[in-house]
């Protein structure tokens, strides 16, 4: 059985593929398989673990980033494809000063989670609705965060949480 | 901050303040290690390939091809895995069967091999590429069919009490129907994960786990090593509701392909895979028969069920047991039988048994109602128990006529037309339904450790997890409350079997076992502190006890006189010692094995039992309980279903931290709502293969299902437990399912005895 061996720098296998993309606002080249789906790059390749996986089928909504200022569900995106684009994750969010970003700080203070475990991909999924415009009602706000599962089942602090920064009108609410 | 030594229990500034979650930051921030998100240098990626069928041998297995796929390093099947161990019995019985011991395929979704690759995509590809061939039998997958095995009173509480036929013959009104409740699959949204890795003997191992003390003992007996060589870590758990309460097969897997490769190996389960492998509420077919008073009393309950368990694992899943308990009947049976199938194995589901057994009493008790002519809060109140109904043993405490009471008053419930059909809103039809909700007192022996460091912060740990119900949050103002010291100056460590041992965070026991270990190593640091300077000729508290002195901000002072006292640092700081360290422990209360046992006894040797049991004159601690109220609104042409206001009144004891404990309240009531009317696991009937195992075709609540809710709190501190929590993990998804199948037939006039509530069983 093989142990464990130093890689030396090589040529691009046959499968593989070089690339640059912005991630939270710093270039990153890596080289990954071309299987390898935007959410596996950016917690296997980059080692940002915030963004998880939840189902790795486009149904759960925990590996919710922004690509380009729209959220997606990474685990359907392929990096390969991500050449040259704009990605924001949860470690991205905070202010350059290290507040958080109010749509964090409402979490937090309406205990929107619990084990934690989709809490990124919500706060991302919440971010994009209040840039979108989308939190004008709790119905609105329900319908649009009705792809981000939470089998803790924190969705009335979530609504609470995002109700709270849509009323505040908060201009540092953006990304 | 300040609190009085002299007083039995906790009490004061920060216990109960619904203080925001500690770990937040780190959780908003998405900087909290999952086990998932570890990454070890030279770490190797595994993935597992599951069987075809339900039942029968491996032919073939042919490792070759995906041995030759590139950056495969191992490929293991049952031909050439080393002889595992069996993991050691717990309370929940039998360890899992040891992965890889055969050619026999017991259900579908067994893993049949685990490969090896540098990544995780090769592996996963390579995985594809082992193909095993079978010899199938037929599976028995059918709770009827007459091949399966039957195991009677499989954990020995079955119930009984009186005589059931006289109380049958003597009632008013009879009453009998059948309920059925689905498989359901926990589905934490955390896939499960194990990073392993093996230094010769000693093991670190990174694991989803409930549990970490039971995953170790598993770990160390599957390997033939010494527990104390094993270190399993769970800080943050993306989730259990159960299905991380034993150590599964994936577990060991992840650790034997790191112990073949030696090298680090991450294994995560796949989405479907978290069908299979993990564990799953079982569906049920119960039988309940009611007869009453024209008033109402009860004078007979008999409540059977069949469920399913895997061919060769246990399930400890009672799930007529708490109807012995529920209600003040003086004749009764309960009984519990259990199915051996070719199906994966069922496990605990947040409230394991009694969401099913409560979903047929209180469905039945409301058809009961209608029968009777009377209101169904009304008819729960006639028959509500001031003692413990199987031992005739009071209750610790049980606030369940407040429940009722109140909750009626919080939800309007005097606004209720009783008829079916009689309530409308435009085109909707309105109905209220309700339902009454126990949950069984559990608790198991705890420690934990304090220090108290020389800057004057203090370090309190033990190895119990928080999965998501704020154990850091509670333990932490536990702590501060019990040390006076502000919880920023309080640093709270679980999830770690290196820390003193705790039992699983399950069964709501978790927070009543580990407050009373923490607390207990708490006084006894703040005892030592006294200790060190009893004959210290320089202390202000020279020759004080506990009862002669209050704490503040760090500050032991003095009762009498506050101005006299000193910090922890400067005492510490004068006997030149860098820190002082205590340990708690805690254990169940006596009255929770007599209440147990004498219900057996009961059962068995009837009065005569009865008062030997009370001849104890212990206590039954009564465990959480509540009463649930629901309005749905249905459209009668669509089928549609919608909830549309929900209110939880809950007695769970002292409540730790109102925000966390109405959190874990508000979360199981969602849980509740998929129960009812989405979730519903479907395996084929000729294959046992699982239909639905991924979130597109599995359908639990989201956001837009969930309506307002309110939660309100009960009772008082119970005395059974030493910080008076009962525990408050279960009891919020209790009655749900039932309030709402309730109000849908006060809706509609259509009574629906199988879960879930869909569309087709409206129209
Ligand atoms: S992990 Fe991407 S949607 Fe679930
Ligand atoms: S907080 Fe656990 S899944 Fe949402």
């Amino acid at each position: 059985m093989t142990g464990a061996a130093a890689r030396p720098p090589r040529a691009a296998a046959p499968y593989e593929v070089d690339l640059a993309l912005r991630v939270n606002g710093i270039t990153r080249r890596l080289r990954v398989d071309t299987r390898v789906t935007l959410l596996d790059a950016l917690r296997d390749v980059l080692g940002m673990t915030g963004t998880k996986k939840g189902c790795d089928q486009g149904a759960c909504g925990a590996c919710t980033v922004l690509l380009d200022g729209r959220r997606v569900v990474s685990c359907l995106v392929l990096a390969a494809a991500c050449e040259g684009r704009d990605v924001t994750t949860i470690e991205g969010l905070a202010h350059d000063d290290g507040t958080p970003h109010p749509v964090q700080q409402a979490f937090i203070r309406h205990d929107g989670f619990q084990c934690g475990y989709c809490t990124p991909g919500q706060i991302m999924s919440a971010v994009s609705l209040l840039a979108e415009g989308r939190g004008g009602s709790d119905a609105e706000i329900r319908e649009f965060m009705s792809g981000n599962l939470c089998r803790c089942g924190a969705y009335p602090n979530i609504v609470a949480a995002i109700r709270e920064v849509a009323k505040a009108g908060d201009d540092d609410a953006g990304v | 901050m300040t609190s009085a030594m002299n007083e039995p229990r906790p009490a004061g500034v920060l216990i109960g303040q619904g203080l925001d979650r500690l770990d937040g930051p780190l959780k908003v921030t998405g900087a909290a290690p999952y086990p998932s998100d570890f990454d070890l240098p030279g770490m190797a990626y595994a993935s597992l390939v599951r069987s075809t069928i339900a039942s029968g041998r491996i032919s073939r297995i042919d490792r070759g091809p995906a041995e030759a796929a590139p950056g495969v390093l191992a490929v293991v099947t049952h031909e050439n895995a080393p002889k595992l161990g069996r993991g050691p019995k717990t309370i929940l019985g039998a360890a899992p069967p040891p992965p890889l011991r055969d050619d026999r395929i017991l259900h579908h979704g067994q893993f049949v091999a685990v490969v090896v690759a540098e990544t995780a995509e090769q592996a996963a590809e390579a995985a594809r590429l082992v193909q095993p061939e079978y010899d199938a039998a037929d599976p028995v997958l059918d709770l009827a069919d007459p091949r399966a095995k039957v195991r009677d009173d499989p954990w020995h509480v079955d119930m009984r009490r009186g005589n059931l036929d006289a109380g049958l013959a003597a009632a008013d009104v009879t009453f009998q129907a059948t309920y059925t409740t689905p498989e359901n699959t926990n589905n934490p949204l955390g896939l499960f994960a194990t990073v392993a890795a093996w230094e010769g003997d000693t093991l670190t191992v990174h694991d989803s786990t409930q549990w970490p003390y039971n995953t170790r003992g598993a770990l160390a007996r599957s390997f033939g090593v010494p527990e104390r060589g094993v270190r399993v870590l769970a800080p943050f758990v993306g989730g259990g509701f159960g299905s991380g309460l034993r150590a599964w097969p994936h577990v060991i897997l992840a650790a034997l392909a790191a112990r073949i490769i030696e090298r680090p190996v991450k294994l995560v389960l796949t989405r479907p895979q978290m069908f299979t492998a993990v564990g799953h509420r079982p569906n049920t077919v119960q039988n309940v028969r009611l007869g009453a008073t024209r008033d109402g009393r009860l004078l007979a309950i008999e409540h059977t069920s069949d469920s399913p368990v895997a061919m060769e694992d246990d399930n400890l899943e009672p799930i007529t047991l708490g109807t012995s308990t529920a209600y003040a009947c003086p004749n009764l049976i309960t009984r519990d039988r259990q199915i051996r199938l070719n199906v994966p194995c069922p496990g605990s589901m947040r409230a394991p048994g009694e969401a099913q057994g409560n979903f047929a009493l209180e469905s039945a008790l409301d058809e009961l109602s209608y029968d009777l002519g009377m209101d169904p809060v009304r008819l729960r109140l006639v028959n509500e128990s001031t003692v413990h109904p199987q031992t005739g043993l009071p209750w610790s405490s049980r606030a369940m006529r407040e429940c009722y009471l109140q909750g009626a008053e919080r939800f309007g419930w005097s606004l209720r037309s009783p008829e079916p059909r009689s309530m409308r809103d435009g085109d909707w039809l309105v109905g209220y339904g309700m339902a009454g909700a126990s949950f069984l007192h559990y608790q198991a022996k705890c420690q934990a450790r304090a220090s108290i460091d020389r800057d004057g912060t203090a370090y309190v740990r033990s190895a119990g997890t928080d999965i998501g119900t704020g154990t850091y949050t509670v333990m932490t103002q536990l702590a501060a409350e019990t040390l006076g010291l502000r919880t920023d100056r309080v640093r709270l460590g679980l999830g770690d079997t290196d820390l003193p041992m705790a039992p699983q965070a399950g069964g709501s026991g978790l927070t009543g076992a580990l407050g009373g270990a923490v607390h207990a190593a708490c006084v006894r640091l703040v005892h030592d502190f006294l200790r060190l300077v009893r004959n210290d000729p320089e202390s202000p508290l020279r020759g004080c006890d506990l009862e002669d002195i209050t704490l503040h901000d760090g500050r032991i002072q003095r009762t009498d006189d506050p101005t006299r006292g000193e910090t922890y640092a400067g005492i510490l700081a004068r006997h030149g010692l860098e820190e002082l360290t205590a340990d708690g422990d805690s254990s169940p209360p006596r009255g929770d094995m007599i209440a147990l046992v004498g219900s057996m006894v009961t059962s068995r040797l009837g009065r005569f039992g009865r008062a030997a049991v009370r001849a104890t004159r212990a206590v039954a601690p009564a465990g959480a309980c509540g009463a649930k109220f629901v309005e749905v609104r249905v459209d009668p042409d669509l089928g549609l279903l919608r909830v549309t206001r929900i209110v939880s009144v809950i007695d769970g004891g002292r409540i730790l931290n109102e925000k966390t404990a109405r959190s874990q309240i508000t979360g199981a009531v969602v849980g509740g709502i998929g129960m009812a009317m989405f979730e519903e696991t479907i395996t084929d009937a000729g294959t046992g293969r699982i239909a639905n195992a991924t979130f597109g075709d599995y359908l639990i609540a989201v956001n837009a299902d969930i309506p307002e809710m309110d939660v309100h709190f009960v009772g008082e501190p119970d005395p059974a437990n030493p910080i008076g929590t009962k525990g408050v993990g279960e009891i919020g998804l209790v009655g749900i399912a039932p309030a709402i199948a309730n109000a849908v037939y006060h809706a509609t006039g259509r009574r629906v005895r199988s879960l879930p509530i869909t569309i087709d069983r409206l129209l």
